[in-house]
């Protein structure tokens, strides 16, 4: 998948309780060194969670993981669904160990190809490759404002291309939506998409709908990415109040997908409440995101603490707010104390400083307070 | 009809020949290079000699193996994994196998039930009996061992997360049967360590998980004193694509991680390292899983005995069950798989195991079927009869290659666990994905080495034919997982429900104040509470794992 036509977005889930993941994951690394666009939707995904993914995500392909011999029981149902959300174009392959009287029988059921053990991964890409038919966009803004929702996850996937722009942004500026937008941002491994996960737990328990982008690299080098994040994010899955997007941002450079400010304004103008943005988390240059959202708040852990590796990264220059995630940890009063006093030196503007840790579910209602004070 | 390596006039067949070239560097399975020779001077550059890093047999480091006399005394148990569909159904297996000379069981649970579900909760549609046998209450546990002396048989148990619960059942089961606790010999798998590093069978989060396996450990050290408290696994590590030393090294973490924890909650090593028993792969590689299990013995010999300053030899001795590879089974070609088992079989004895499980042949297509699963079995009783392999302890004890590979990874496994130290140990490990990303690297190494064709498989990337024979494979019907619903729905309706209730009310108190919970689940399985009821009782308690966890 080179050139210019855009790169196939697959997502990849184990349906069931079948724990296996040997092979799904090396299949996700696989096709994303191959150039797609991944989606891993994780363990023990209930079929209405899948079914969401994949309208969500706007996937081209669904790809289903199963060595537990659950697949003529789970398998239809997970046909009927997609056929129910209007979602029969989306290519739908198994994988795991299906006994060869039971391939005819899943073909049946619309799902186009089965790859056992000793499938290779050229394999499975030479079978992806084949083009699949695309539906016509013309209606998209009429049935956006009917929120369909199907509508919404097609013009996320257009306007991430950069085609339509014009005609989004026409409907956006007459119909804009009120929604508040928080973006996340802190270096890898500090838990965004943890603590966004807890956040939305709690969002949701407060009955306010939220779209979630998340931002992950895309390889330079063939233009695959392996998005994970909204694993760590759904929770039990087929909530129609969580839309969640996983997006690529191209060159592995910049910290958020082109053509955000549109994606950002189709979710407020669709009626979310929230529209939460998680950058790549590069630990620098982030600084973009700051344009797109009504609060950035900058994630920090304990352990970066030390060197002061934040302050280098100019993000602190830039934050409406500071949480130390992970709090639980040893040194996160230190580096609470150490950070209030760089940023707020008398005379600037003053920055609150948080604590959280999305393990312990501490910290969250407070620092949802102070994100919804800072934005009215 | 088959593509084969010359065609019929006997030409050489050119570039898409099957036949693989052997220009490569020779590698072993999990990608270590091996030299073109081994002599003498690698063993004095490895600092190897006989007297003082060696040992014999039965002797400290146990590098030979744990007796004096190995095989020569008594064979290895052959115990093969069964269990599908109802109670009924494995205990009609079970009697089978035991017919056809098998010498202990081996007990495969269902999905739900290793998850803790019941057969009626709603995640389990379509999975009730499927990979093993269905378990809900104790009155399951009676049906399954109906008939079997469990004085006389040993019986070992593959389950994690529910482990307390089920052994609880086996308890309490044995006990109405008039069996005692003390005659009681087997092994329950209780590793929830690996399932977080590789087999993604987890309900509670780590540590009260792991406070779990402790009580079992605690209880059956004093209650049950010849049963294997914890089969400490590498097996699925290895499954989930780790390379061998990862497989040696995370597994003996693991161990040392628990020993730790028991030590913690004031117990003597002597009383209970003695029952921690270990569960290896045996893959296709044979001197490097040779090297592998002689290894792992000298290495947790090493650490009992000097780290953790144990007396007694027995809790020196690394005793180990094996079982050939799943994941080294294809698809095509299915018969061949038959010859595979039995190389990784021997592997596994001259490795000097003390149990042996080898796969049935047709294992990526179904469940074994009766014919399949005999064949496997005599796979090991031809190697027990007929080759002679058993005659001598530790055959290979002094081969220059087979000492240099077993020193390098016990090398190597120090190595990890020094890395897992730097990191803040076990449980930061975990929580760090740092297993997890160590085992999906090696997965896609060897993936792509496959694909290049770097590794070369027989019938799948080189060798094909083009027609697959069709095999019986052994259906579980639906039926099967009617049958259960009403066994569950009869036991519901006819027990006590407010003992159940105060049970499991019990249950959770014990849980809050972080006592040992097993006296409160063999009084839960008295009552007949489900495995479901007990999981979800300790779930208020000790929490939940979320799958974006285990990313």
């Amino acid at each position: 998948v080179t050139g210019n036509s855009p790169a196939p977005r697959i997502v990849l889930a184990k349906i069931g309780l079948d724990g296996h993941d040997r092979g799904v994951k090396v299949v996700a690394r696989g096709l994303r060194d191959s150039g797609f666009h991944v989606i891993y939707a994780g363990l023990w995904q209930p079929v209405e969670a899948v079914v969401q993914t994949v309208l969500d995500e706007d996937a081209d392909w669904l790809g289903i993981s199963l060595l537990s011999g659950a697949h003529m029981a789970l398998v239809p149902p997970l046909m009927n669904l997609l056929r129910e959300k209007g979602l029969e174009h989306v290519g739908v392959l198994v994988g795991g160990i299906i006994p060869e009287g039971d391939v005819p029988k899943l073909q049946a059921q619309g799902v186009r190809a089965v790859f056992g053990p000793g499938t290779s991964i050229p394999e499975i890409v030479g079978f992806l490759r084949k083009d699949r038919a695309e539906t016509p966009p013309d209606d998209l803004i009429s049935r956006f404002r009917q929120k369909d929702r199907r509508a919404l996850a097609r013009l996320l996937t257009v306007a991430a291309r950069g085609e339509s722009l014009d005609a989004a942004r026409k409907e956006v500026t007459a119909h804009p939506g009120k929604g508040r937008v928080v973006a996340f941002t802190g270096s890898g491994g500090v838990g965004k998409s943890s603590l966004i996960g807890r956040l939305v737990e709690l969002l949701r328990s407060k009955d306010r709908s939220v779209a979630v982008l998340c931002c992950d690299p895309e390889s330079p080098l063939t233009g695959g990415a392996l998005l994970g994040d909204r694993l760590r994010i759904a929770k039990g899955g087929g909530d129609p109040g969580l839309f969640i997007r996983s997006l690529a941002t191209p060159g592995g450079q910049q910290a958020i997908a082109q053509n955000l400010d549109v994606m950002v304004a189709l979710l407020k103008a669709y009626g979310f409440d929230t529209v939460i943005l998680e950058t790549v988390g590069a630990g620098q240059g982030d600084t973009a995101v700051r344009q797109q959202a009504d609060v950035l708040v900058v994630l920090l852990q304990p352990e970066s603490g030390d060197e002061l590796q934040w302050e280098k990264a100019g993000l602190l220059e830039v934050a409406d707010l500071v949480v130390i995630h992970k709090a639980d940890l040893p040194g996160a009063d230190r580096v609470a104390a150490q950070v209030h006093e760089h940023l707020n030196l008398p005379g600037t503007r003053t920055i609150p400083v948080l604590k959280a840790s999305a393990a312990k579910s501490e910290g969250l209602e407070q620092l949802w307070a102070t994100i919804e004070q800072h934005s009215t | 009809m088959a593509r084969l390596a010359v065609d019929v006039q006997n030409q050489p067949v050119a570039a898409e020949s099957s036949v693989p070239d052997r220009a490569d560097p020779a590698t072993t399975v999990s990608g270590v290079p091996i030299a073109p020779l081994y002599s003498a001077a690698d063993l004095a550059h490895l600092g190897i000699s006989e007297r003082d890093s060696l040992g014999l047999p039965g002797q400290f480091p146990f590098t030979r193996g744990v007796h004096e006399a190995m095989y020569r005394g008594r064979l290895w148990t052959m115990r093969q994994f069964a269990g599908f569909g109802t109670p009924r159904q494995t205990n009609e297996r079970f009697r089978f196998l035991l017919e056809k000379g098998q010498t202990g069981l081996s007990t495969a649970f269902d999905l739900p039930t290793l998850m803790g579900l019941d057969s009626d909760s709603p995640q389990s549609r379509g999975e009730v009996g499927r990979l093993g046998v269905a378990v809900d209450t104790i009155d399951d546990m009676s049906q399954l061992f109906a008939g079997i002396d469990l004085e006389q048989i040993s019986v070992s148990m593959t389950i994690n997360a529910p482990a307390a619960i089920i052994m609880a059942f086996y308890l309490a089961s044995a006990q109405e049967s008039g069996f005692d606790w003390r005659k009681l010999r087997g092994t329950i798998q209780n590793d929830i360590l690996k399932e977080f590093h590789a087999q993604n069978e987890i309900v509670f989060p780590p540590e009260p998980s792991v406070r779990l396996v402790v009580d079992l450990i605690e209880f059956c050290t004093q209650h049950v004193p010849q049963w294997n408290t914890v089969s400490i696994s590498g097996y699925h590590i290895r499954e989930a694509g780790s390379t061998a030393v990862q497989e040696l090294a995370f597994t003996l973490a693991d161990g040392l991680h628990y020993v730790e924890e028991c030590l913690r909650r004031g117990l003597d090593v002597d009383r209970f390292a003695r029952r921690l028993s270990f569960f290896f792969n045996a893959h296709n590689d044979l001197f490097e899983e040779i090297a592998k299990y002689r290894a792992a013995r000298a290495l947790w010999a090493d650490v009992m005995r000097n780290r953790f300053g144990a007396k007694d030899e027995a809790s020196w001795k690394l005793r180990f069950h094996a079982q050939t590879a799943g994941c080294s089974l294809q698809d095509r070609q299915p018969e061949v798989n038959l010859i595979r088992v039995a190389y990784q079989a021997l592997a596994a004895v001259i490795g000097g195991c003390q149990s042996l499980h080898s796969n049935s042949m047709d294992e990526t297509l179904a469940l074994p079927s009766e014919h399949a699963v005999t064949l496997a079995l005599r796979t090991q009783q031809v190697l027990a009869y007929e080759t002679g392999v058993p005659n001598t302890p530790d055959p290979l004890g002094g081969s220059y290659f087979v000492e240099t590979l077993t020193e390098q990874m016990r090398r190597q496994a120090e190595e990890y666990f020094e890395r897992i130290e730097e990191q803040g140990g076990m449980l930061a490990s975990i929580s760090s994905g740092f297993f997890r990303r160590e085992i999906a690297e090696s997965a896609f190494a060897y993936q792509k080495a496959v694909d290049s064709r770097q590794k070369i498989i027989v019938g799948v990337n080189a060798f094909q034919e083009e027609e697959r024979q069709p095999m019986d494979l052994l259906q579980v019907d639906e039926e099967t997982e009617m049958e259960q619903l009403r066994n569950l729905d009869r036991v519901k309706k006819n027990r006590d429900g407010s003992a159940v209730r105060s049970a499991l009310d019990q249950l959770k108190r014990t849980a809050e104040r972080k006592q040992n919970v097993f006296p409160a689940l063999l009084e839960v399985a008295r009552v007949r509470a489900t495995v479901a009821e007990s999981m979800n009782a300790l779930a208020e308690v000790l929490g939940r794992c979320e799958p974006g966890e285990l990313s």
